[in-house]
C-alpha cells in the first residue's frame, strides 16, 4: 500500500489540477523489485478510487531485474474522439 | 473520448532515495552510524534497545528514532533507560517509516553527541524492505516465538539486510522452534547475513551484540 501511495503522489504531482481525469496508472515491476505485482494492482485501484482521482485502474507491466518505476500515465483529455 | 499517454519513467522509490541521501550525508558529517532495526510486530525491538540503551547508551552514544503507526509508547519505554532524547515519529497509519520522516526527526537529536542511531521501525516484515532510511544497514530481529520460515515468506527484508538478531531465546526450551533451521532459511535467502542470539529479558548474548556495536562506533570513538 505504502508504494501504491508513492505512486499516487507522483502521478498527482505530474498532473496537478487535471488528476481527476486519470484513467491508467501503468507501472513497471520488475520480477526481482520484491513487490507482488498482483498486490500492488489491487492497491493501486483502492488509492486510485479516493480524490482527486476518480477510479483510474492500475495497469502492472512485467519486467525482469529489480526496478520499479512509474511507466506512463493516460488521462481523458475531455475531447470528443477524431 | 480522446485518451492522451504522459510518458513519466520514475522510479517509485526515487524521491525517497534522494532524502536518504541527505540523511545519510547529514550523518556522515557528525560520524554518526545508523542502523535501520526491522521485524514483525512483537519480535523485540523495543526490549532490546532497552537493554541496549541501559547498559551501553552513554558509552557508544546511543540515540533512537522509534516509528510507530499510533502512540509513542516505545518512545517513552525508552526514554526510562536514557537522558538522550528519543525521537518518536507516528506514522498515522502507514506501515513503515520513510526517510522524510527520519530526516525531520533527526532535527531534534543532538548528533554532536551521537555515534550511533538505531531507527526502529514499525513492526511489519514487508513495506520496511522497500524504504531506504539513509541507514548504513538493516538488522533483523526474528523471534524464537515465530515460524522458521519467515526469511523464507519475506525474503525481501532479510536479503537486504546485513545482521539478524535471534530474540527470546530464553524461550527456546518450551517453543518448538529449530533455531538451525530459521538460520539455515535465512542464510538460504542472503548468505552473508550475521546472527547474534540473545535474550534482552535474561541477558544472554548480549555481549556480543555490545562487542559488535562498539566495532560500529570505533571510528567516531576513535576520533573522539
Amino acid at each position: 500500500m505504502s508504494l501504491a501511495l508513492e505512486i499516487a503522489r507522483i502521478a498527482e504531482d505530474k498532473l496537478g489540477l487535471a488528476a481527476p481525469q486519470l484513467v491508467t496508472v501503468a507501472v513497471e515491476v520488475g520480477d526481482r523489485a520484491g513487490v507482488e505485482p498482483s498486490s500492488l494492482e489491487f492497491c493501486l485501484d483502492a488509492v486510485f478510487a479516493t480524490p482527486p482521482f476518480t477510479g483510474a485502474k492500475g495497469m502492472i507491466l512485467s519486467t525482469r531485474g529489480t526496478g520499479l518505476q512509474l511507466a506512463y500515465l493516460e488521462v481523458d483529455d475531455g475531447n470528443p474522439d477524431d | 473520448m480522446a485518451i492522451r499517454t504522459i510518458e513519466v519513467r520514475e522510479r517509485v522509490m526515487a524521491r525517497n532515495d534522494e532524502l536518504a541521501a541527505q540523511v545519510r550525508e547529514r550523518l556522515a558529517a557528525h560520524d554518526v552510524t545508523a542502523f535501520n532495526l526491522v521485524s514483525s510486530p512483537g519480535a523485540g525491538k523495543t526490549t532490546l534497545l532497552e537493554r541496549t540503551l541501559a547498559e551501553v547508551g552513554e558509552e557508544l552514544g546511543i540515540a533512537v528514532i522509534t516509528g510507530d503507526v499510533q502512540t509513542q509508547n516505545d518512545a517513552v519505554r525508552l526514554s526510562a533507560h536514557t537522558e538522550r532524547i528519543v525521537s518518536a515519529v507516528i506514522t498515522g497509519g502507514a506501515c513503515h517509516l520513510d526517510a522524510l520522516q527520519v530526516l525531520t526527526a533527526l532535527d531534534v537529536v543532538d548528533l554532536g553527541r551521537t555515534r550511533i542511531l538505531f531507527i526502529e521501525n514499525v513492526g511489519n516484515l514487508v513495506c520496511p524492505a522497500n524504504w531506504d532510511l539513509g541507514e548504513r544497514g538493516k538488522i533483523v530481529l526474528f523471534s524464537v516465538t515465530e515460524g522458521e520460515d519467515k526469511p523464507l515468506k519475506y525474503p525481501a527484508m532479510f536479503e537486504r539486510a546485513q545482521h539478524v538478531v535471534m530474540t527470546k531465546t530464553d524461550l527456546l526450551p518450551y517453543v518448538p522452534f529449530d533455531i538451525r533451521l530459521a538460520m539455515d532459511n535465512a542464510r538460504a535467502v542472503n548468505p552473508d547475513l550475521r546472527f547474534f542470539d540473545v535474550s534482552a529479558l535474561r541477558g544472554s548474548g548480549l555481549e556480543d551484540w555490545f562487542s559488535f556495536l562498539r566495532q560500529a562506533a570505533a571510528p567516531t570513538l576513535a576520533g573522539a
